[in-house]
């Protein structure tokens, strides 16, 4: 699933080291999810949005939708 | 299993995997050494020829375990498909294996070895499933 961690992450100037950090996951679970290669769960994804004060849908792409 | 993470649940899994180790090692010893020295028979002879299997087991739950444990759900699918992997291959390995012995008498394989099997399509699994997400 494509999603916008990456530029909301340079946003802060985090690296995915401290975005692993503040979501107490490792580094390699969010590399996986910024390249859309892992989908994480609901609670995760809910956890990301309150750490970038943003809705879910505007952090993650539903390509469903899209197409 | 992946050691990289360095978390609690990854630590206690590998703390239970080194002691259930030792443990086979010290139970195969005692037993190798009861059947040989005494005149084992009854409930207690199937006790001590099942002694080794018994860290086995427990490293079986201690894997169950760390699945339960393991906060990092990403870490925790990964595990999983080494495991799907680990069995996929054991089934594999072991069918063919056995079909073989049927028909081609091939050397009968024991199934003491089934278990090496196993962790060894494990590990095979782990770089291959880990580049899936690089």
């Amino acid at each position: 699933m494509k999603n916008l961690l990456k530029v909301l992450r340079a946003e802060r100037d985090w690296s995915q080291g401290d975005l692993a950090q503040r979501l107490e996951v490792s580094r390699q679970s969010v590399n996986a999810i910024e390249t859309g290669k892992f989908d994480p769960s609901l609670p995760l994804a809910f956890k990301l949005a309150r750490l970038f004060e943003r809705p879910i849908e505007q952090i993650f792409t539903d390509e469903e939708q899209r197409s | 299993m992946d050691h990289s993470t360095g978390n609690q649940a990854m630590r206690r899994f590998k703390l239970r995997c080194y002691a259930s180790g030792a443990l086979v090692v010290l139970f195969a010893f005692i037993a190798a050494a009861s059947f040989r020295l005494l005149h084992l028979h009854g409930v207690v002879a199937y006790f001590v020829a099942v002694l080794p299997a018994l860290p086995i087991l427990w490293a079986l739950v201690a894997v169950g375990q760390y699945l339960e444990e393991e906060k990092d759900e990403f870490q925790r699918a990964l595990h999983v498909q080494y495991l799907l992997w680990g069995i996929g291959g054991t089934l594999a390995t072991t069918t063919v294996w056995g079909y073989l012995e049927d028909f081609l008498q091939v050397p009968h394989l024991n199934l003491v070895y089934v278990y090496p099997i196993f962790w060894l399509f494990v590990a095979i699994a782990m770089p291959v499933v880990k580049r899936r997400y690089k």
